[in-house]
């Protein structure tokens, strides 16, 4: 909403879309860019160009890079990060008591308990890198981290 | 990839990775911090590898023979031994302690005892249904943690059962509701969703939050509207929808409901409460998992049961089994035992002080695998291999299931196991008396 209040609010469809609306949610989902709105780049709508640059060009600054942090310290090992992840659970094999992770590790896998303490393998298959629309914002392995252990960020 | 069982604590988880070259363990993969401590504990500073005597107030190394002929001498002038510990050797020693006890008129008890054993006892009793961690990953639907706090005690207990994938509950955390009742906001309360209910009750409270449950769920509109045990009338209607609705609701009964006193009315009230659940419901039923400490401490119990027909303490003499309602406790109390036996547990940190401190005035045989607060009042420290990694054994997971622990690597200068060294002293006392 915060975005649809700058556009011209006219439905040109110049942009392709069926309404300003459609495309202030394409845009902050990152589908379009500004200047995909024609009549934005006019001069009537400077001003509210250069705040919506402004808007979109903050949450882009802070997408820079997915860092998942797993503070050692605090960690204990229990192995929710690997259940409950949904890239790692594509590729659990079943054993006696519920399913375990494989090993050696799937090129997926991002977590993997070691000596009692949780490692991150690789984090090129993050849901928040590799999906689309709602599930990127995937938070599941800091959300149920019992020790409150592991901390998304964007550095 | 081999996958083993690890001894750290009762759920004995199943996935573990040891990789080792015979000798030594060099890696340990998917196991929590008390697994890698269980498996450290092979090279530990405090382990023991030849027995001991205390000698002028000092605990001096000697051979085999030497220390089992020390032992065999004060068991052959004792009338009244006390066996204890138990819960952290394999069924097969147990059994082996058993038939110890037998031979010597003495009486045995596991920690179960002043743990889950008596809540088990009365499940038994009043035929309620106890559920296993297969089920409760494949077909559970609700969970009641009740003075539990799997998060810091039992690390993998939650990701095994409230987040795993099952068969009929295909996306894991989603489809279960979680329901933590407790005065303290534990680690536990972290794992809280949306739909999930806290409960943070008042410390002490948990019998009149069962009786008014209990009510409400025979006769509607019961609750008084300032609700009960700190907690609002909204609240305990909406946790008795759930327990009410639910296919297949199970509840975790920890360490905290666990009273020192004798009587176990809340126990028997919680039970009580299940039964009554479970008559009103059509399709749905709510059965239980208890949750102890020790990676053996149901298997106690159940040797007891098979061998004996009874749970918990068992008295002999003359060689048959002597009705008694008597415990650890009970036995530490009256002072009646002249010598003890205890088995791979730390009595003098586990029980009060003005219990533990009647050990330490009689002769203390201590059979460990590390050094502990006990050894410091021990007579006698024999030492053995530690089953799950250097000898091989059956245990009893918490959720009552037999888990067979295979041998990893060998024991450090040949120490024999719990049950090849119960076995050489029953021997040698066979052997003495013909």
């Amino acid at each position: 909403m915060e975005l649809y209040k700058f556009l011209p609010k006219t439905n040109c469809k110049k942009c392709g879309k069926p309404t300003c609306m459609a495309f202030a949610l394409d845009l902050l989902q990152g589908k379009v860019k500004i200047d995909d709105c024609p009549p934005l780049l006019e001069p009537k709508y400077q001003k509210q160009y250069a705040s919506l640059k402004e808007l979109i060009g903050s949450e882009e600054g802070q997408q820079k890079e997915l860092r998942i942090n797993i503070d050692s310290d605090l960690c204990d090992g229990c192995g929710i990060c690997v259940t409950v992840c949904p890239v790692n659970a594509r590729y659990c094999p079943p054993s006696l008591s519920g399913k375990a992770p494989d090993y050696p590790p799937e090129k997926h896998q991002l977590f993997q308990v070691k000596s009692g303490k949780c490692e991150l393998l690789k984090i090129e298959y993050c849901r928040r890198i590799e999906a689309e629309g709602r599930e990127r914002e995937c938070r599941v392995c800091e959300t149920y981290c019992p020790r409150e252990a592991i901390k998304i960020e964007y550095v | 990839m081999k996958r083993f069982t690890c001894s750290g604590c009762s759920l004995l988880c199943d996935d573990i990775i040891v990789r080792s070259d015979g000798l030594f363990i060099d890696e340990v993969i998917g196991s929590c911090m008390k697994g890698k401590e269980r498996f450290d504990q092979v090279t530990s500073k405090n382990r023991i590898t030849s027995p001991m005597i205390r000698r002028k107030n000092d605990l001096q190394k000697v051979e085999w023979d030497e220390a089992i002929k020390e032992t065999i001498t004060i068991l052959k002038n004792s009338s009244k031994p006390l066996l204890y510990g138990f819960s952290n050797s394999s069924c097969e020693a147990q059994s082996k302690g058993i038939e110890l006890a037998q031979l010597i008129n003495g009486f045995i008890d596991s920690n179960a005892s002043i743990c889950q054993g008596k809540v088990l006892n009365l499940a038994k009793e009043l035929g309620i249904n106890l559920s296993t961690i297969t089920e409760v990953i494949n077909k559970a639907d609700l969970l009641i943690l009740w003075g539990a706090n799997p998060a810091e005690t039992i690390p993998r207990l939650l990701n095994k059962t409230l987040f795993s994938r099952g068969k009929f509950r295909m996306t894991g955390r989603e489809i279960k509701t979680l329901i933590i009742i407790d005065p303290v906001k534990t680690a536990s309360f972290n794992v809280m969703g949306v739909r999930d209910i806290a409960l943070r009750i008042k410390a002490g409270k948990d019998l009149e939050l069962v009786r008014a449950l209990k009510e409400e769920c025979c006769q509607n509109d019961s609750i008084p509207s300032e609700g009960v045990a700190g907690i609002d009338s909204e609240d305990l209607k909406r946790i008795l929808l759930h327990i009410t609705g639910t296919e297949n609701g199970v509840i975790f009964l920890g360490q905290g409901i666990l009273k020192s006193t004798q009587d176990n009315v809340l126990i028997r009230e919680i039970l009580d409460f299940i039964q009554v659940i479970n008559s009103k419901q059509q399709k749905g039923r709510v059965s239980l998992i208890l949750m102890g400490g020790h990676y053996n401490m149901a298997g106690f119990d159940h040797i007891a049961l098979s061998s004996c027909g009874k749970i918990g303490g068992l008295q002999f003499k003359n060689k048959q089994l002597v009705e008694t309602e008597d415990t650890i406790v009970s036995k530490l109390e009256r002072d009646d035992f002249d010598c003890s036996i205890i088995i791979g547990t730390d009595v003098i940190s586990h029980l009060p002080y003005t219990l533990s401190s009647k050990l330490a005035k009689k002769p203390l045989i201590l059979i460990d695998n590390h050094r502990t607060a006990t050894a410091d009042i021990a007579n006698i420290i024999l030492p053995t291999a530690i089953t799950g990694i250097e000898c091989e054994g059956l245990a009893i997971r918490l959720d009552q299931v037999p888990i067979h622990l295979e041998k990893i690597i060998n024991p450090p200068s040949n120490i024999p196991s719990d049950e090849d060294l119960l076995n050489k002293i029953i021997m040698r006392l066979n052997e003495g008396g013909s």
